[in-house]
């Protein structure tokens, strides 16, 4: 059940250069947030893991912020 | 060949990849051009990418734009190590035939001037622009702020001193 605070969405599909819509997702540190804070499937919070580390790779996000 | 403990689904594998001998997959190339190089020698360096493409179907590009980098890139040069914190970033997205794509790999790595590239599988339409909405938890919170609740105003006028005595006594129970 989500939690008033759960931003909860669905991706039809996410793409690595979409940068601001993957920094919704991570917290203040730079990391991925959980499935329980982000609210998504299992499938889309794949999606977004394997997207925010093609981003990282490709120097759009940051791997940590300190 | 990608091996499979379930013996069906490596028997569907295997149709499957024998089905995509020769048939063109999407894919999407975006890569880092060094900024050391002027602006007007980008369009150079594109080319020098679009060539290496070869026969491949070109479905849609983005020409590099300079960025600013999320964290400093290091590269190996001769001895020393040069260091980028931005570059110019653009991607092409192509359809081309499985085998070809090694070649492809070689020759992209062998180029000085592409800094770091990713080269991934994707789809023909244009994700970028698909239409995406977020749907919230509470109907409450659809198309609204969210406000801050509102205090309760607090009461003026004068106050005697036996409810000041009474506040006091509960502050300090």
């Amino acid at each position: 059940m989500p939690t008033k605070d759960t931003y909860v969405a669905q991706f039809q599909r996410i793409d690595y250069k979409d940068t601001e819509i993957l920094k919704k997702f991570l917290n203040p540190h730079g990391k991925i947030m959980p499935r329980r804070r982000t609210g998504l499937s299992a499938p889309n919070q794949r999606a977004l893991a394997e997207a925010v580390k093609r981003a990282r790779f490709m120097a759009l996000l940051p791997y940590i912020v300190r | 060949m990608v091996t499979k403990s379930h013996p069906e689904e490596g028997l569907t594998q295997a149709i499957d990849s024998s089905a995509d001998a020769g048939e063109r997959v999407v894919y999407e190339v975006g890569f880092h051009v060094v900024p050391t190089i002027p602006e007007d020698g980008v369009a150079g360096v594109v080319e020098k990418v679009r060539q290496a493409l070869g026969s491949a179907e070109i479905i849609s590009e983005q020409f590099p734009k300079k960025i600013v980098l999320a964290y400093t890139v290091e590269r190996a040069n001769v001895g020393r190590r040069d260091k980028y914190n931005d570059a110019y970033f653009g991607f092409i997205k192509f359809a081309l035939e499985r085998e070809a794509i090694p070649a492809f790999e070689i020759s992209l790595r062998g180029m000085r001037d592409v800094l770091r590239f990713l080269l991934i599988e994707t789809v023909r339409e244009d994700i970028t622009q698909a239409p995406r909405r977020a749907v919230f938890a509470s109907d409450r919170l659809e198309g609204e702020t969210i406000k801050k609740p509102e205090a309760e105003a607090e009461k003026t006028g004068p106050v005697s001193d036996a409810d000041i005595d009474k506040s006091i006594d509960a502050l300090v129970a």
